[in-house]
């Protein structure tokens, strides 16, 4: 192909694209996080096949069904996977180094059939692990009330 | 599927981090080849499917402005935004309808274009896992990594030797993008740690690229040079990915199970000559031998051992060098189906495996391998 028919001479735009959506975290979400205020775990459970969602899922998609009953579940629970972070996401799409590693561990609770990621506090971690939700009940974000996870005593 | 429908022509653009052209350049460039390829002018197109992505494109209706370049002018068009091996299942119902003889598939996109990594994060659960910021494509996969690694005692020295397979056959593609013959073990695992146990050359590099497929019906096809012919589709959907287990690629699996069965494979390590898998990450590689059902469950790492899906075993996987190479959002799946099409006919070149008759070729879409299709495909 001739340069002229391609890019070369063209300067390229960078062009933001910032819209604002105003999702709905819907009423199971909103539900999940009153729980955190007051320091309680709080899962979906689908009535017909009992499995127990966290974070709480409006629907199940194996009965297709409104899971729709509420159970609190205890702060433990286990290590499923995990992996150290040396990155982070940069806002122009590319990882950049970061000091040390972070830890980023999917949990499940103790009770619940799926999972959540989140940081692991205090260093150390493997498969099958036992920890404990830290859990901040005064954080001025929602998304914030549930730290992380560290090592259960 | 007994010719019922078949591939009659194909083209790939060279996959490069910056490309030249345009993405509506590089269309005309596959689709032109490709309609050469199959001896077929534009007036002779039932239909026109491309696959691309209004979020990676930056506008919405993605398929703006590739009407002209895909051949769909005043033409019954439609696009995807999943992989392009989605395109051409949309084509080959278009076909079995009775309704069409011949169609288009298209896929492309450029990473120059869309920013990175930034766009898959849109694929997280909005109201949760995107806000919170710990999850992005590589971080999501590096989970599923260790997941699988874990469950079926799989080192990094494997998952190292799969990128290592992999980058030594792109060395001969010359379309791949990341490629090194003198890849290996060692030089995978020095290269930069971004999510443990993720490397860098573990990760498949984002580039620009277009791939374009004709597809035509058996009564077509029949007349042409030298088809390959689609012997089955499956395909399957699987829960998000806090919501399955990440050890085992299950939806693989399924669409597995019910494409072998309109294939008629019953046992594929035997019956299979190659296998193109869309491997974002060198451990889903992996773990596709056990969801094709190449090696049994858990297995996935000794089979690898084996050299079997080396260029010189009995069952090669990613001769081209597969997505490791080049993963083009949108093709990099329906590439694959070209480049098991290309070994079937025996147009493969420096990468060419002996005696290609039947190969399985896959392609998937979301985060942690959510959705998966596979075709398998065969020679007259």
């Amino acid at each position: 192909m001739a340069p002229n028919e391609g890019q070369s001479r063209v300067p390229r735009a960078s062009i933001p694209f910032n819209p604002v959506f105003g999702w709905s975290v819907g009423n199971w979400m909103e539900q999940f996080f009153d729980g955190m205020k007051e320091g309680k775990i709080l899962a979906s459970r689908c009535p017909a096949c009992g499995r127990v969602y966290l974070p709480p899922r409006m629907i199940c998609e194996r009965c297709f069904a409104k899971a729709e009953e509420w159970v609190e579940l205890p702060e433990t629970g286990t290590v499923e996977t995990f992996t150290e972070a040396h990155v982070k996401l940069a806002p122009n799409g590319t990882f950049e180094d970061i000091d040390g590693p972070e830890i980023i561990a999917m949990v499940k609770h103790d009770g619940a059939d799926t999972c959540i990621a989140a940081r692991l506090e205090g260093g150390g971690v493997s498969v099958g692990m036992r920890v404990k939700a830290v859990l901040d009940p005064s954080a001025e974000n929602v998304l914030d009330l549930l730290a992380g996870y560290r090592a259960a005593e | 599927m007994d010719k019922e429908v078949a591939i009659i022509g194909y083209a790939q653009t060279p996959y490069e981090a910056d490309a030249e052209a345009s993405r509506e350049m590089q269309v005309l460039e596959v689709t032109k080849a490709a309609l050469a390829a199959a001896g077929l002018k534009r007036e002779q197109l039932d239909t026109v499917i491309t696959a691309n992505n209004d979020y990676l494109d930056g506008r919405t209706i993605s398929n703006m402005r590739l009407v002209e370049p895909s051949g769909a002018w005043q033409k019954n068009e439609s696009k995807v935004e999943m992989d392009g091996a989605y395109a051409a299942l949309y084509a080959l119902m278009r076909i079995l309808s009775g309704d069409h003889g011949i169609a288009m598939v298209v896929g492309e996109s450029q990473a120059s274009v869309y920013g990175g990594y930034i766009p898959g994060t849109m694929m997280l659960d909005p109201t949760f896992d995107r806000q919170r910021g710990l999850l992005n494509e590589v971080s999501a996969s590096a989970l599923q990594a260790r997941a699988y690694m874990n469950a079926c005692g799989v080192s990094e020295e494997q998952l190292a030797g799969v990128a290592a397979k992999n980058l030594a056959n792109a060395a001969k593609n010359p379309l791949a993008l990341r490629a090194d013959g003198k890849a290996d073990v060692k030089k995978v695992l020095s290269s930069r740690l971004l999510y443990s146990p993720i490397r860098e050359l573990m990760a498949s590099p984002l580039c620009d690229g277009a791939c374009a497929v004709v597809l035509a019906s058996g009564k077509v096809a029949a007349k042409s040079g030298n088809p390959v012919w689609i012997k089955g589709v499956g395909f399957s959907h699987d829960s998000y990915l806090s919501e399955r287990s990440l050890a085992e690629m299950s939806s693989l699996k399924d669409a597995a199970r019910r494409c072998y069965a309109m294939a008629g494979i019953e046992d594929p390590a035997s019956q299979l000559d190659l296998a193109e898998v869309h491997e974002c990450f060198a451990h889903e590689e992996l773990m596709a031998y056990e969801a094709l059902g190449l090696c049994a469950a858990g297995e996935g790492g000794a089979f690898f051992d084996s050299g079997t899906t080396s260029m010189d075993g009995s069952l090669p996987v990613n001769a081209s060098g597969g997505a490791l190479a080049a993963n083009v959002a949108c093709a990099a799946g329906l590439a694959r189906i070209i480049e098991a099409a290309m070994q079937i006919r025996g147009e493969a070149g420096d990468h060419q495996v002996k005696g290609v008759r039947t190969a399985v070729a896959h392609g998937q879409t979301g985060i942690c391998a959510q959705e998966n299709i596979i075709y398998v495909l065969g020679g007259e």
